[in-house]
């Protein structure tokens, strides 16, 4: 299968770029001064959260375009973006703490950020979850769907439920409407890190959708 | 709509409150859960009015869940929810029964705990009651809103108990971290002002869950 | 390394390995699934 095939290659691609990645943030990306080496688990641990956030956008999307035009693919899809977008949190979820550890001192807090980090996870795993307890495939479908869209309603609520509540995150830098604080040389690997995320969830998801498909098709025979 | 929702509700009601079994079990189990907490924490290190607010929604967030479990239960026994279906109503008017019934089961539940929750943890509630009520009503709303609507997905799932919690309770934490700030406030004789901030943000998610739900209710139930 | 830089490296090879070996795992996870759906 062509998707399948595709989505193999650009899954190794980007698992060969996420070396250089590796490289580049070791050893060619200057070391922050107050945090020291340790500052350089942002270069993984923001991509993996932007991209599990994206993921969950997505599922919510794909819920909205599923209800509304009820096309098989956007189930699929959802399905596939939900199971790729945890392997990403779990990523976010462990260099999270292990960078809070040297920085603040404890592995865990229940600061805004992080708070709402675990709840995506948690969001994830009820949507899969879900699924796996619903066998008929139509109401599956559905179920899911309305899922996917109260989550990512969910989302800026308990944003701002935990951000009232206390933060100590550090404030976004990039995407500050002023000039980015971020010196030249960090952002770019925050850049391209970010890209190669990107391409890897774009490789998993097609893997996973074409998984899918491989499925029904084993069903029907 | 509103006409058939109301018989709708009316109906689940009678039988709950004809039976009273179900009703009966959930004022039981938010006694028993307010117990627990008396017994589950050490009374010289912690005074009872510290820990106040949390004794009181977690006990709420559990009653709740309990009932809405049971909520779409009832319709599956011999297949009553598809004869609802073929009926001439509305799915909206169908999630609209099934929420009042439930804002009417909780509130009972919530109506009997109070009073006792006051009486075991020695907390002052009267000079406070018109807000607390205010408090508990926007955040039962919201908790029963969106309950009502996974409850009818998780009702024909596998573990339908164990997934319904799971499903929930991360949609049951903005009106609960709300909640108890505003109780708080309210319970520490702070000015009513402190809390109107947090009446407000519930309000919001009220609105919010219970159009979401309204509108996507029809998809959990269409065939 | 200048004065003063905390010295905590291994934290940041922990996190990149980690990194890794999930994000691995997962490919080959997929690779597996797919060959034998």
């Amino acid at each position: 299968m062509k998707l399948l095939q595709t989505g193999r290659w650009i899954t190794a691609v980007g698992l060969v770029l996420l070396a250089g990645v590796y490289v580049r943030a070791l050893a060619f990306t200057p070391v922050e001064r107050f945090q020291g080496p340790a500052q350089k688990i942002y270069y993984v641990h923001v991509p993996s959260a932007v991209v599990s956030m994206m993921a969950m956008g997505l599922v919510g999307l794909a819920g909205i375009l599923f209800l509304l035009l009820k096309d098989q693919r956007f189930d699929r899809f959802g399905e596939a973006s939900a199971e790729v977008g945890t392997a990403f949190s779990v990523v976010m979820l462990t260099t999270g703490p292990i960078w809070a550890k040297p920085i603040w001192g404890t592995w865990w807090t229940w600061d805004a950020r992080l708070t709402l980090t675990l709840f995506l996870f948690l969001l994830f795993l009820g949507y899969l979850l879900l699924r796996g307890a619903v066998t008929d495939p139509g109401l599956r479908a559905r179920y899911s769907a309305v899922l996917g869209i109260c989550g990512l309603v969910l989302l800026p609520f308990i944003h701002l439920s935990v951000y009232l509540f206390r933060t100590l995150h550090p404030q976004p830098i990039v995407l500050k409407p002023s000039a980015p604080s971020l010196p030249g040389e960090m952002l770019v690997t925050l850049l391209v890190s970010f890209l190669v995320f990107v391409l890897l969830y774009v490789g998993f998801v097609m893997q996973r959708y074409a998984l899918s498909l491989l499925r029904e098709e084993a069903a029907h025979a | 709509m509103w006409r058939h929702a109301w018989y709708l509700a009316r109906k689940d009601l009678l039988v709950e409150f004809r039976s009273r079994t179900a009703i009966l079990s959930a004022v039981v189990f938010t006694v028993l859960v307010l117990m627990v907490f008396n017994f589950g924490r050490d009374p010289t290190a912690v005074a009872a009015v510290d820990l106040a607010p949390s004794i009181l929604w977690v006990t709420f967030t559990f009653a709740a869940m309990l009932a809405l479990n049971r909520a779409f239960q009832l319709e599956l026994e011999n297949q009553a929810l598809d004869g609802l279906l073929l009926a001439p109503v509305s799915r909206s008017s169908i999630y609209l029964g099934k929420l009042i019934a439930n804002l009417v089961f909780v509130a009972t539940v919530e109506a009997v705990g109070l009073p006792l929750f006051a009486l075991f943890f020695n907390v002052p509630i009267l000079h406070v009651l018109g807000p607390l009520v205010a408090v508990i009503a926007l955040a039962t709303v919201g908790f029963v809103a969106v309950g009502t609507l996974f409850s009818a997905m998780t009702a024909r799932t596998r573990f339908a108990e164990l997934l319904l919690p799971v499903l929930l309770l991360p949609f049951m934490i903005p009106p609960l971290i709300w909640a108890v700030l505003a109780t708080a406030a309210l319970f520490a004789g702070r000015p009513l002002s402190e809390a109107t901030g947090w009446l407000r943000l519930l309000a919001a998610f009220d609105i919010v869950f219970v159009m979401l739900a309204f509108v996507l209710f029809p998809a959990t139930v269409n065939e | 390394m200048p004065e003063g830089v905390p010295q905590n490296s291994a934290f940041m090879i922990a996190a990149y390995v980690v990194t890794a070996v999930i994000l691995v795992g997962y490919a080959v996870i997929l690779y597996r699934r797919t060959l034998k759906p």
